[in-house]
């Protein structure tokens, strides 16, 4: 069979759009004259589309009583947008019992089973795609979040020998490359910054992305204009707001005002989180110290 | 004339309208300057866009690089020349002088000049050394389109819209600006009285041809490189040719053909062709020697505006209404055929010859080829007959063509062709002795024909077949651009087919076994029956390939050649300055043709390749020759072993005793293991040798392990399992006297010895378990002394059931004797050769190579003997290590027991982790969220004890440390980590970002803290000093000599904060009014204000101190001390205000030097001001001091928290501030 996502495939474009972040362009694309077999997975990129646009809901009332195991991945998927992670999960693990041959469960279900801190299951599950790409920038995902860079190279380099230039492959390695540093930064920044910059795959995403290649470049006035960029196009978008912070820090002024921004937006950001706790780390550690004689 | 045959385009960019183009004459670079102000560096290479410059406002029609430097220059219609540096990436400064528009500027090739046209009718000549204008050329009557300096003489051609082009005569300017000495004094006569000048006198530059013709205005004008030729473009649609001598300039011949205004033009650099480009959409190539056209290419909707030409290779640029085309003229690949000992080969003149690689010889010419095709179209292929003597060779003018020839037996003999026959066709190959193929590509036919040129069959290829190869006999291989078939020509159908796209060359190995497909980025190695072997990708495009005998490939990219094994294992085997298309290789040489068609010899290393051979193919032989016979040594060869899983070979390698450990633990080679270990003696190699030697059974190793790691339970239950009661007997001693109890008893139950298990349980008074023991094995009289010594009797006692008494089991083997039995290893062949087991092998001969390769071992005894050896070794230690003598065994710790390695499985340590690992600085442990180690640097560094207040500095530094990468939706971002070290990539020296480094804290807080100062905000100036200290402490820098100014920072911030505070402590006595009536407060008033100007801050600053000092002083009627302040003020200097105020107070002082209040102040004594108590610590007299900041305190102070930077405890003495590792 041929694979639709190739470059000569019928759905190149509508899948490209998804990783690139552009889910509106994924939402209005017209599916109309895609062929039979193409329909299911065209209408599983809209709906998940329509869940990173935040509409999760919305996709729950529409894949409501369908049998077709991708649909009931994607239910899955809302359901874990919209914090119900047990119930998303025990629909994943029952998929991935009955049809875990299927491209859309394991992408699906390795995302789930990944929000849902089960890194080790996402993978087995992840693990058994046959030639799919999406389900390999997952799993170097996974491995970067558990700081596995050397299984996630390895994922990479497997990947690049058989699919040479598709997108999925250039992004994972461009986030391999964001963790390994050196010269990867700049060839990361290459591959986010072309993306960003052209009209047709801009998207608020790929220009945080750019961003944050040019920050750890120490590019910080580039960085800055990117992530304001990223702003305008979208006020919400809470990485941009994240990285706009962490630059204003190391450029040296204050980030009171886009911390409290970024609290309205997303306040279960993992940089949030991740500062409350070394708040409260900080002060338990510094309980430890007193001096001998009070003032 | 057709349209685009023949342009080979490189690279392309998409942008604005293109105005300027500048090639690197280095680099694959390009500049592009574009009608939105942005200028743009190319690598038209890769493809990638390196930089850009945005500093002009409005279009930027002009730029160029400096041919030595780093620089390059442009103008623009903001009328500014902006002068650039590529490696810092600003803009260096800007020339401005130019009244309108500037439409070009270029260097001069040796001096420091740079030439402008500009709207304002001038050309001007600028120095951008010294950045001034030198010389404005006046004379165009109307816009100034192009001006540029004759490559060697001291000329310039400008042409403008007035219609005219004109040379000027600039050595004038020369002189002038050359060495003083270069001017006689007969020379300035001589100059004096030439009527050289202008009509304003002016004698630098003249002009000194005007050249009338274009009846449009004239656009864009150059030099020819090498002779007196100019070539000129005009509205007029017109390329016009003209030619000087020394004294006139004439019109040759004009080129016509564009039918839109001709925008640029340029002679080519070597060969005899003019090149225009026009708003007529087209490119068009001229014959500079009959003026006629030669090609055209033209684009669909993009009006051309500008042509340039690499300086040295055959490449040209375009700048069109959306962007630039970076092209070629011609294909620079030389036709060639090898056959055996020989290369055929067609030269740049279409001269076929060939060479003989044994004796490396050129031939004369055996053909020429003038006749085929166009005369600027260099033939595409060759493909010889050896059973006839014959090339087919094919061109691509006149829609493609392909002519066969004989050569002429003897080379001597007439090189024009006896006969040809020819035909219409893209692609010729011969297929057999007597057929050969012709492929039609729009008719997509391909036709058998026979070697009188009739068809004998013909048919219908793959759709889309773009071209043919040979495909082994009676094959061919048809490249389509998704696909390569290989088809069969008797059964007219092809037979297998391979997904490869974009395939532009077949190379067949030597044996005919293996094919290598080369497309732009990928090698895909084949069988003859097109199985795919391997595949490999190249960023850099690939241009040829060749295979040695060995079956190795070679190919050549832009830059390297590199070479693949089948199994697609690859490298690097040299560098390349220029672009070679590879022949053949035979030994260390590398035959290849370079673009002017010439055969060349490269050397090269071939070791490593055939070393990487030898170990696919398991030819020990070879190998062992490769490692005496070269200097194959090194990590890569190491690192490359271990990850093809050959580590007992990358062991022979290694001298490093922890690699020789990992090495010898993934071979299984205990000996070795051991050997490194002991040497070693780290408790986790033990752990891990202990771990698999149990896995080989050999117990006496493990024995050692868990000796060495003190064991004991594990030790005690192998002895249990090798049946060794001896020694089980010795661990209960050696557990008696540790007072380990449980260990005690476990051994006795191991050994069986039931005696010494009831004396332990009554030793730790546990009667009833040592009665109970006692009971069950049947020692009444035990029983009997036990009830005597409790007190109790046998009624009193509650019995359970009783059961059989345990027994240990008796070995049946005395397993601890032997070591037997041990899993089997397999001692490689090679290990064998190299410890001189296999005859005829033996490196012996060869010392000097076993030097360097760590082959000690080669000459020593077999592997038994060497095993027994280990074994005697380590019961000699065993003896010498367990001596019981007086001494008790030390605590077991705990943490190295059970380490058990991390490495599979699981989540990582993040490279936060890594920082606290790299760095002995306390912000690196901040920076990667190590929070409590960080507080323990700073604890012990400076007796940092008070937390809280760098609580700010700690988050901005965390928060500062890492970055979210948004990834695949629905999952959280990646997070990543900011270093400061950007180019470092070894996890082993990452460090973190830091921000508010020392420079920005001298640059920006420091200064705010100076205002704060000078406009009396000291209680924000209080904060920010001390936000200063907390800033530093938490800091890293650069070099030692960063260190000393970072302790002068702190040292300075620490007088201010003291300063700022004593004032503040002041204003808090009260109000004048209050503190005046108040004597006690008077007196603590005026002492404060006295001591604020004791602290050494900047001398700005002081006066400000003292001033207030005087003044309250005055106030208080106390004139002696206002005298001291006054002379103070008078010593230091500074502004007139000052100084009259000071001089003043002192005149009124001087006639009553009296106090009216005592105060604890005496301004001849030398002190420092306490920074708690603010009173004096009189010099000699006992101090404390703050370990971070020097703040000095009273003794009564000590132990409390420093009050400057609240964080240290006074008193308390640390290593030191750590800033720099």
């Amino acid at each position: 069979m041929e694979d639709p996502y190739s470059a000569e495939g019928e759905l190149i474009n509508i899948h490209n759009h998804f990783h690139q972040g552009q889910y509106q362009e994924v939402v209005d694309f017209d599916t109309s004259s895609l062929s039979a077999e193409n329909a299911i997975p065209a209408r599983v990129l809209q709906l998940r589309a329509r869940i990173a646009l935040g509409e999760a809901e919305d996709v729950i009332a529409d894949v409501q009583g369908e049998s077709d195991p991708a649909l009931e991945a994607v239910g899955a998927l809302a359901e874990q947008a919209l914090g119900t992670s047990d119930a998303a999960v025990k629909t994943i693990e029952k998929l991935a019992q009955s049809a875990a041959d299927n491209a859309t469960v394991q992408v699906l279900g390795g995302t789930v089973l990944q929000a849902a801190g089960k890194s080790e299951e996402a993978v087995a599950l992840l693990s058994q795609h046959s030639g799919n790409l999406e389900a390999v920038a997952l799993i170097v995902q996974i491995h970067l979040q558990q700081n596995r860079n050397d299984l996630a190279i390895k994922e990479v380099t497997a990947a690049r020998r058989w699919a040479q230039d598709s997108l999925l492959v250039n992004l994972a390695e461009s986030w391999v490359g964001l963790r390994l540093g050196g010269d990867r930064y700049q060839q990361a920044f290459y591959v986010f910054e072309e993306l960003a910059q052209a009209p047709a795959t801009s998207s608020v995403r790929t220009i945080v992305s750019q961003a944050v290649a040019e920050l750890h470049l120490g590019r910080t006035e580039e960085a800055q204009a990117a992530l304001e960029q990223a702003m305008r196009k979208e006020p919400g978008f809470a990485e941009a707001i994240a990285n706009l912070l962490v630059l204003t820090v190391i450029t040296g002024k204050s980030p009171k005002e886009l911390t409290s921004s970024l609290e309205k937006v997303d306040a279960q950001h993992p940089f949030l989180l991740d500062l409350a706790e070394k708040s409260e780390l900080f002060d338990k550690a510094a309980k430890k110290y007193k001096a001998k004689a009070a003032a | 004339m057709q349209a685009n045959s023949g342009m080979l385009t490189k690279f392309e960019s998409k942008s604005s309208r293109a105005k300027g183009i500048a090639f690197h004459p280095k680099r694959p670079w390009i500049l592009v300057s574009l009608h939105s102000s942005t200028i743009q560096l190319w690598d038209y290479r890769m493809g990638t866009l390196i930089d850009r410059f945005e500093e002009h406002d409005g279009p930027v029609r002009g730029v160029d690089f400096h041919k030595t430097q780093p620089l390059f220059v442009s103008g623009g219609d903001d009328y500014k020349i902006k002068v650039w540096s590529y490696q810092t990436r600003r803009c260096l400064f800007t020339l401005n002088g130019h009244l309108d528009y500037i439409r070009t500027v270029f260097f001069h090739h040796e001096l420091p000049w740079i030439v402008s046209a500009s709207d304002d009718q001038t050309i001007r000549i600028w120095n951008w050394q010294n950045r001034s204008l030198l010389c404005t050329m006046t004379g165009h009557n109307h816009y100034a389109m192009c001006a540029q300096f004759h490559p060697k003489e001291d000329l310039v051609v400008s042409a403008s819209l007035d219609q005219s082009v004109r040379v000027w005569d600039i050595s004038g300017l020369r002189k002038k600006h050359s060495a003083p000495t270069s001017m006689s004094f007969e020379d300035q006569v001589a100059r004096a009285n030439a009527n050289q000048t202008d009509m304003f006198g002016n004698t630098d530059a003249v002009v000194k041809f005007v050249l009338e013709g274009h009846d449009r205005g004239v656009n864009w004008v150059a030099f020819h490189p090498t002779m007196p030729l100019i070539v000129s473009a005009g509205d007029d649609r017109l390329i016009k040719l003209w030619r000087m001598s020394e004294t006139k300039a004439w019109e040759v011949d004009t080129c016509r053909g564009h039918f839109q205004n001709a925008s640029g033009c340029l002679f080519h650099p070597h060969q005899d062709l003019i090149l225009s480009a026009g708003e007529d959409k087209t490119i068009r190539v001229w014959d500079l020697n009959k003026r006629t056209a030669v090609n055209t290419f033209k684009r669909e909707n993009d009006r051309f505006w500008v042509i340039a030409a690499h300086p040295e290779i055959n490449l040209f640029a375009a700048g069109h209404d959306n962007g630039v085309m970076v092209f070629k003229l011609e294909r620079e690949r030389p036709a060639s055929a090898v056959y055996q000992n020989t290369l055929f080969y067609i030269t740049k003149e279409k001269h076929v010859r060939s060479y003989d690689f044994q004796k490396n010889v050129e031939s004369p010419t055996l053909l020429s080829l003038k006749k085929l095709g166009s005369p600027w179209v260099p033939p595409r292929t060759l493909s010889y007959n050896p059973a006839e003597r014959s090339v087919l060779v094919t061109s691509p003018s006149d829609g493609g063509s392909y002519e066969l020839i004989n050569l002429p037996r003897d080379g001597s003999g007439a090189i024009e062709p006896a006969e040809s026959k020819r035909g219409q066709g893209n692609s010729a190959v011969f297929v057999a002795r007597n057929r050969f193929a012709i492929l039609n590509t729009s008719a997509q036919t391909v036709d058998i024909k026979d070697l009188t040129n009739n068809t004998t069959r013909s048919f219908k290829p793959p759709v889309g077949t773009s071209d043919i190869y040979f495909g082994g006999t009676g094959n061919l291989l048809i490249i389509t651009p998704t696909a390569v078939h290989l088809y069969d020509i008797q059964q007219k159908k092809s037979t297998a087919e391979l997904a490869v796209t974009g395939v532009k060359y077949v190379v067949w190995s030597n044996d005919g076994l293996y094919a290598a497909l080369l497309s732009k980025h990928n090698v895909t190695i084949v069988t003859k029956t097109l199985e795919q072997v391997s595949t490999l990708h190249e960023t850099i495009r690939i241009k040829s390939a060749t295979w040695d005998d060995a079956g190795v490939l070679l190919y050549s990219t832009l830059n390297h050649v590199k070479y693949t094994l089948l199994n697609g294992d690859n490298g690097i085997v040299r560098t390349l300055d220029q672009t070679v298309y590879l022949v053949r290789v035979k030994g260390r040489n590398v035959y290849c043709l370079d673009r002017s068609a010439k055969p060349k010899i490269l050397h090269i290393d071939p070791t490593e390749y055939r070393f990487k051979l030898a170990l696919v193919k398991r030819n020990y032989e070879e190998m062992l020759h490769i490692i005496q016979n070269s200097s194959l040594v090194g990590q890569s060869i190491i690192s490359y072993l271990q990850k093809k899983g050959y580590p007992e070979i990358a062991l022979q390698f290694v001298q490093d005793p922890t690699t020789r450990f990992e090495l010898a633990i993934e071979c299984g080679n205990l000996e070795v293991a051991v050997e490194m270990a002991k040497q070693l003696d780290r408790p986790k190699l033990w752990t891990r040798l202990s771990t698999e030697a149990l896995a080989h059974g050999n117990h006496s190793v493990v024995e050692m392990c868990y000796q060495k790691l003190k064991n004991f339970d594990k030790l005690s239950f192998l002895y249990l399992t090798t049946g060794d009661s001896a020694k089980l007997a010795r661990m209960a001693k050696i557990a008696e006297h540790r007072g380990d109890f449980t260990s005690r008893f476990q051994n006795n139950l191991y050994i069986g010895d039931v005696e010494d298990r009831i004396q332990m349980f009554k030793e730790i008074d546990l009667y009833p378990l040592a009665y109970m023991t006692a009971k069950s094995h049947g020692m009444e009289e035990e029983c009997q002394s036990i009830l005597e010594a409790t007190g109790l009797t046998e009624e009193q006692l509650n019995m359970p059931q009783l059961g059989e008494p345990l027994a240990p089991p008796k070995p049946i083997v005395p397993t601890y004797q032997a070591n037997w039995p041990t899993k089997a290893t397999s001692t490689s062949f090679f290990e064998k050769a190299l410890l001189g087991q296999v005859e005829g092998l033996s490196l012996e001969d060869e010392p000097s190579a076993a030097n360097g390769l760590g082959l000690e071992d080669a000459g020593e005894d077999d592997v038994a003997a060497k095993r027994n050896g280990t074994l005697v070794e380590a019961d000699d230690e065993d003896a010498a290590g367990w001596d019981m003598g007086d001494d008790i065994v030390p605590e077991v710790e705990e943490g190295f027991v059970n380490v058990e390695s991390a490495e599979t499985g699981g989540a990582g340590s993040s490279e936060a982790d890594l920082w606290a690992r790299n760095s002995p600085l306390a912000v690196d442990h901040v920076a990667g969220g190590s929070f409590e180690t960080a507080m323990q640097l700073l604890n012990r560094q400076v007796g940092a004890v008070n937390f809280a207040p760098l609580k700010p500095r700690f988050l901005e530094v965390y928060q500062a440390s890492k970055t979210y990468l948004p990834a695949a939706a629905g999952l959280p971002p990646l997070v990543n980590y900011v270093r400061r070290n950007i180019e470092e990539s070894d996890p082993r020296k990452v460090l973190p970002i830091i921000p508010r480094d020392l420079e920005y804290l001298a640059a920006n807080d420091l200064q705010r803290g100076y205002d704060c100062m000078k406009a009396n905000r000291l209680e924000e100036g209080l904060a920010i000093f001390k936000g200063i200290l907390h800033a530093v402490l938490i800091n890293a820098v650069g070099s030692d000599s960063e260190v000393e100014e970072a302790k002068k920072l702190i040292t300075s911030a620490g007088e201010y904060a003291v300063a700022m505070a004593i004032e503040l402590g002041r204003r808090q006595l009260g109000t004048q009014d209050v503190v005046n009536q108040n004597p006690q407060l008077l007196k603590r008033s005026l002492e404060l204000s006295a001591y604020f100007t004791i602290p050494k801050i900047g001398v700005p600053h002081r006066q400000l101190t003292l001033l207030s000092a005087m003044s309250q002083a005055m106030r208080a009627k106390n004139y002696n001390l206002a005298l001291s302040f006054a002379n103070r003020i008078l010593a230091n200097g500074g502004s007139a205000k000052i100084m009259e105020n000071a001089k003043k107070t002192k005149a009124t002082c001087e006639r009553n030097p009296h106090d009216a209040v005592e105060i604890e102040f005496d301004q001849f004594a030398e002190f420092d001001i306490c920074a708690a108590s603010h009173t004096p610590i009189y010099t000699g007299t006992a101090y404390e001091e703050c370990a971070f900041d020097g703040s000095k305190y009273l003794p009564k102070y000590k132990g409390t928290v420093c009050a400057v930077c609240e964080v240290c405890e006074v008193g308390k003495h640390g290593s030191g501030l750590k800033l720099f590792a």
